[in-house]
């Protein structure tokens, strides 16, 4: 029973993490925003606007839950729990930190330790487009409708150059388990012997998470809202934590594949804040990105995708499976 | 505490209905399970008063507004969003645009009728808690267009309103003042008490309807009542007798006859070689012509041949202006013909057409630019065009009653057909048009109406038409999405009706008017100078420019001289407004192509700078009512020029040189803009496309240039022309104005001579002799063009805006048809519309 207990515990604590760090992701993202739009940012709820989130989330609570007529009221209500679900148990699989001892037991920092942690986290992901496109189909709505069917489109473009982004690194790592990825970075991070692949990936993640500059499926100048533009309070909230629970996982997996984990430079000492701080530097990226990017078109999107992207990701593929064949022969 | 807490079952169910289960708390459930245990709960009140802190606490940090503005106002409530004010600090930034997320609906600008059920349906999609705040004097109360036959005094009338925010427009802290009021009064919320539900919310606010006039729902008895006694009638009889002022025009045309005018200065400036009397020779030729008044006239049955021959043979290809005036014997529908090839004066020509039974030829076969305009002069006045192939209202909706450019057309608030209105001067005393009208606001019916049996007009717009019927698309493979006029990307409330197959745009039909705000009416009947602060608030962004263009029109009725330093002065305002004006289009154009808001809020930041003097100049940084007939209304105040010089050559060429570093040659720029929405520039002259947009597409033209105004003959400045007439085009015009107009203003800050600003004395009254002017200017958007007739009298008898922003928009179903929806919104966005201009 003692493995069934500290899951537990681990789950509840990735699970506190991951909300705290939804709501803060939020506040960063409106902070940074304000900063890069020659502005402050929300700083009145709060010293330092810190209180911002808890007081959005307190109204969200408050807010009548509506539902357009005409919804199919199951799957409109089933929908932003997909979402979120698959979102948090994305996480599963994605180590913060070694091993360490507590109260006489070897702990490992990871929730699951399996051994297709990547195939994992890849499937997991893509069940929550789910989410989106239910969303879109059962809102009744055609802005809503649009997003979904944007959202699928684009998740069939974006999946397979993420997916084929990877495989330099298991080429190299030997194994689809996670924390053993890390571990074989413990000299040299990946994003080294992998540029191509990092930017592949991390182009690839941005369109799979729908951040700026690929945020079709909610696009707010074309469609609204997208597909959850008939969502209101906790359920636009679970939709609005699906975003930024993905953008963790999305930063984590970056941080695990490429960036060497829990492994700091020069020798310092490993541990979680590695990880978190480059997390939380990913992050900002995103934000920045969002800042600074207007939006490519639904079409553009796709012929990127599969003209430029899949072509470089199996370039990538080639040339590492070329170059691991010469180095290990 | 002798009470056990939450156990209480909850009370059984009655019968009737009580006053609990009408008002239950429908946000408290949420919270805490049953109602009833909540009441218990808070027996004690330690519960209650922990709670309602807490919520209210929520409730005051996190007020989402709803992304939506009807006018002007809305300016200056996304200009609170930006740098200098920063909505963000109070946590308000996240303006949604669905408004199931938003807390705070911002009712900024002028609610007309047409747009109202909009805002009442709006603001029911609201989820709960919900507040309204009422920004500006028109969402307050009707403001300056309260008289209008299309204006609802007051958003209260139909939603609740829980802070007023004065102002005309209300500056942005106003707006933050008004949001801290807000707080303050959910501060003072209680937990308990009651909100009423949804259902009951829904039938004391009902949308209303729209009839011949709008239809409160639930005012149908009242109504009934009074449509049906004929008191009504006789008192509109009565009012009907009273003597509409008889215009005494100086030239009479027969109805049923056209006149062609040819200015005679036009012949000296004929590239083509025409002299006015060759242009008149060849018209001499049609038959059934005749010498007559200055020019030559025709039946109008033979105008359509006539116009051909004028656009084909004499180079007269771009249409103008097209508009009409109500004269007591007749109707005259006006034309303004330009040559893109040759510079000067138009030619005029005028159909008449009986009052009764009124009729001309439609020109849309040939110039596809009279569409619009002439569903305008149907729309307002009531003039069928024959041969236009989709005659609807365009201003108004289907079902309206009467046609209200008409002089013996009265609005609901009629008091007398000019001003000064003798209730109110000299010793008269003012009575609210409330009051005077039988059913306590703006509303009137015809005769025998009975709401209650009466059925909306089908608001749907036809969708199969002929040429979607040749493409061959079949009707199950079409989705119908309607943008507008509540959407972030419609630059205040527009409509496009598109018809899409999957994301491709296979028509798209605008629906405009959510903001017809009666300009011409009002104008009407103001007296000259009262028409200036109007003109403000044609387009909004731009109001130096508009109150430029009615001056101009009016000193060409009077002759009058302007000072040297008003002229120069009036350049300089111009020229700042053309630069805040493409700011703020290059920056929504970016926004449109999903730049979240950084390029926008970075042109607001510049904005602000130049507001800046114009306050110090006018008084007021948006509405500057600053220019005056006969010149400007007070000299420039000191330190002006010093800052205008220290912005204009340092700071914003260096603004300049970033946005251009930055986007023109932005990968992602490029690719959403270049070969989107393109216009040759045949379309685009045959559509009357003016402004950048025309430029754009490659001809070279502006009316500084082909017919100088003001003293634009003195400075040295280029005219940039595009290429291809794509979106991309579009941008780069825009970019390289800025930069001409920075050159004219540097070199007018230097000349600027001293001297008199105002030709003659201030005065509250102008007398215009009789006459009739048509002045344009380069405005920003395009060709802003001021038709004037007077009678002689203290008013204009016609006055007529030839908006640049609409006419614009007539291109906008032939540029969009075959891209994509989202390309749909950068054409949009690059075409750079004013709703207060649109819709005026």
């Amino acid at each position: 029973m003692d493995w069934l207990i500290i899951a537990a515990i681990k789950s509840g604590f990735v699970i506190v993490i991951l909300l705290t760090g939804f709501a803060y992701g939020t506040l960063l993202e409106r902070k940074l925003l304000g900063r890069l739009q020659v502005r402050y940012g929300p700083n009145r709820v709060g010293p330092f606007g810190l209180l911002q989130p808890v007081a959005d989330g307190l109204k969200l609570l408050g807010k009548e839950d509506t539902a357009p007529a005409g919804a199919d009221r199951v799957v409109f209500t089933l929908a932003p729990m997909i979402s979120t679900a698959c979102a948090l148990s994305a996480f599963a699989v994605i180590p913060i930190g070694g091993t360490i001892d507590l109260l006489g037991r070897r702990i490992d920092l990871v929730v699951a330790d399996v051994n297709i942690g990547i195939l994992y986290v890849l499937g997991v992901t893509s069940l929550g487009i789910y989410g989106i496109v239910l969303a879109g189909w059962s809102s009744n709505n055609k802005y809503a409708l649009l997003g979904g069917v944007r959202s699928s489109a684009q998740m069939l473009s974006y999946e397979l150059a993420l997916g084929m982004s990877l495989i330099g690194v298991l080429l190299i790592a030997g194994t689809l388990q996670l924390p053993k990825i890390v571990e074989a970075q413990a000299t040299v991070p990946f994003i080294l012997l992998q540029p191509l692949g990092f930017i592949v990936f991390l182009i690839a993640a941005t369109a799979e998470v729908n951040r700026s500059p690929f945020d079709l499926p909610e696009a707010e100048n074309e469609l609204v809202a997208g597909y959850h533009v008939e969502y209101s309070g906790m359920k636009f909230a679970l939709f609005q934590m699906a975003e930024y629970v993905n953008l963790i996982v999305v930063s984590s997996l970056a941080t695990t594949l490429f960036l060497g984990g829990w492994y700091g430079p020069f020798g310092l000492l490993p541990g979680p804040h590695w990880f978190f701080l480059k997390v939380f530097l990913l992050i900002c990226f995103f934000v920045w990105l969002r800042a600074t990017t207007p939006r490519l078109r639904y079409d553009q999107l796709m012929r990127f995708g599969w003209k430029v992207l899949l072509p470089l990701a199996l370039a990538n593929v080639l040339l590492t499976a070329v170059g691991v064949l010469v180095l290990q022969g | 505490m002798d009470k056990p807490r939450g156990r209480t079952p909850p009370p059984p169910a009655e019968a009737g209905q009580t006053d609990e289960q009408l008002f239950r708390p429908v946000a408290d459930t949420v919270l805490l399970g049953s109602t009833a245990q909540v009441r218990e709960l808070m027996r004690d009140g330690l519960l209650e008063r922990v709670l309602t802190r807490v919520t209210n606490w929520g409730r005051r940090s996190s007020l989402w507004p709803l992304m939506f503005g009807t006018a002007c106002c809305f300016i200056e409530m996304a200009c609170s969003a930006a740098s200098r004010y920063d909505l963000a600090r109070f946590g308000s930034e996240v303006m949604r645009a669905s408004p199931r997320q938003a807390d705070l609906m911002i009712v900024a600008g002028t609610v007309t009728k047409k747009m109202v059920p909009m805002i009442v349906r709006l603001y029911h999609q609201m989820p709960d808690p919900k507040y309204v705040i009422a920004m500006g004097a028109c969402a307050t109360s009707g403001g300056p267009f309260k008289e209008g036959y299309n204006v609802v005094s007051g958003v209260d009338e139909f939603i609740p309103v829980d802070v007023y925010v004065p102002g005309c427009p209300p500056k942005p802290e106003a707006l933050l003042y008004g949001l801290m009021r807000l707080q303050a009064k959910i501060d003072g919320e209680s937990f308990s008490a009651i909100r009423a539900p949804r259902e009951d919310m829904e039938k004391r606010y009902p949308i209303p309807l729209l009839g011949p006039d709008l239809v409160d729902v639930r005012q149908i008895p009242e109504i009934q009542k009074l449509t049906a006694a004929p008191v009504v009638e006789a008192a509109t009889a009565e009012e009907k007798r009273k003597p509409v002022r008889a215009a005494a025009p100086e030239k009479t045309l027969p109805p049923g006859r056209a006149v062609a005018l040819l200015k005679k200065s036009d012949a000296k400036s004929g590239a083509k070689g025409d002299s006015a009397e060759t242009v008149l020779a060849r018209l001499r030729q049609v038959p059934g012509a005749e010498d007559d008044l200055d020019g030559v006239t025709f039946p109008a049955g033979r105008w359509l041949e006539v116009a051909r021959v004028l656009r084909d043979e004499l180079g007269f290809d771009y249409l103008s202006n097209l508009t009409s005036t109500d004269y007591p014997d007749r109707i005259e529908v006006v034309y303004h013909f330009y040559s893109t090839a040759r510079t000067g004066e138009p030619l005029w020509v005028k159909v008449a057409t009986s009052r009764s039974e009124a009729t001309v030829p439609s020109l849309v076969p040939l110039w596809e630019g009279a569409n619009w305009q002439e569903r305008e002069v149907w729309d307002l006045m009531g003039v069928r065009f024959d041969g236009h192939p989709d005659l609807r209202r365009i201003l108004l909706w289907e079902g309206f009653a009467g046609h209200p450019l008409r002089k013996d057309y009265q609005e609901p608030y009629y008091e007398e057909p000019a001003k000064p209105f003798g209730s109110r001067w000299p010793d008269g005393q003012h009575r609210r048009a409330e009051e005077r009208n039988p059913f306590g606001r703006n509303v009137r019916y015809p005769h025998g109406f009975d709401p209650a049996t009466f059925v909306e007009a089908d608001p749907r717009i036809p969708v199969v038409d002929a040429t979607e019927l040749r493409a061959g698309i079949p009707d199950a493979e079409k989705m119908i999405v309607s943008f507008g006029p509540q959407h972030p990307s419609t630059h205040g409330v527009f409509r496009m009706v598109t018809t899409l197959m999957g994301e491709t745009i296979a028509r798209v039909d605008s629906v405009m008017g959510y903001l017809h705000r009666n300009h011409e009416k009002i104008a009407e009947r103001n007296m000259w100078a009262q028409v200036m602060p109007f003109t403000d608030r044609l387009d909004y962004l731009c109001s130096m420019s508009s109150n430029l263009g009615y001056a101009l029109a009016v000193e060409k009725l009077l002759g009058v001289q302007v000072p040297e330093r008003a002229e120069y002065i009036r350049v300089i305002m111009a020229e700042l407004t053309r630069l805040v004006n493409h700011m703020l289009a290059i920056g929504t154009l970016l926004n449109d192509l999903g730049a979240y808001f950084t390029p926008v809020l970075y042109a607001f930041e510049e904005r602000e700078l130049i507001l800046d003097l114009f306050e110090m100049t006018a008084g007021s940084r948006m509405m500057c009512n600053y220019m005056r007939v006969g010149g400007v209304a007070r000299d420039l105040p000191d330190g002006f020029v010093e800052r205008a010089k220290a912005l204009v050559e340092d700071r914003l060429p260096r603004w300049l040189a970033e946005m251009d570093r930055y986007l023109t040659r932005n990968e992602i720029v490029m690719t959403r803009t270049k070969d989107i929405g393109k216009l040759t520039a045949e379309q685009a002259i045959n559509m009357s496309v003016t402004g950048p947009m025309l430029r754009a597409s490659g001809v070279r033209y502006d009316v500084r240039r082909a017919e100088p105004y003001s003293i634009y003959d003195r400075f040295d400045f280029a005219v940039p022309v595009g290429q291809n007439g794509d979106a991309y085009d579009r941008y780069i015009v825009r970019l390289a104005e800025m930069g001409e107009s920075i050159k004219i203003l540097e070199r007018a800050l230097r000349d600027i001579p001293a001297g008199e600003v105002l030709a003659g004395q201030k005065r509250w009254q102008i007398r215009v002799p009789k006459g009739e002017a048509y002045a344009r200017i380069e405005a920003p958007k395009g060709e802003l063009g001021f038709y004037v007739v007077s009678d002689g009298g203290a008013n204009p008898y016609r006055y007529h805006v030839r908006p640049p922003s609409f006419i614009n928009l007539t291109a906008l179903d032939a540029m969009s048809q075959g891209h994509k929806v989202a390309d749909l919104i950068a054409i949009f966005g690059a075409v750079d519309i004013n709703m207060g201009e649109v819709d005026r």
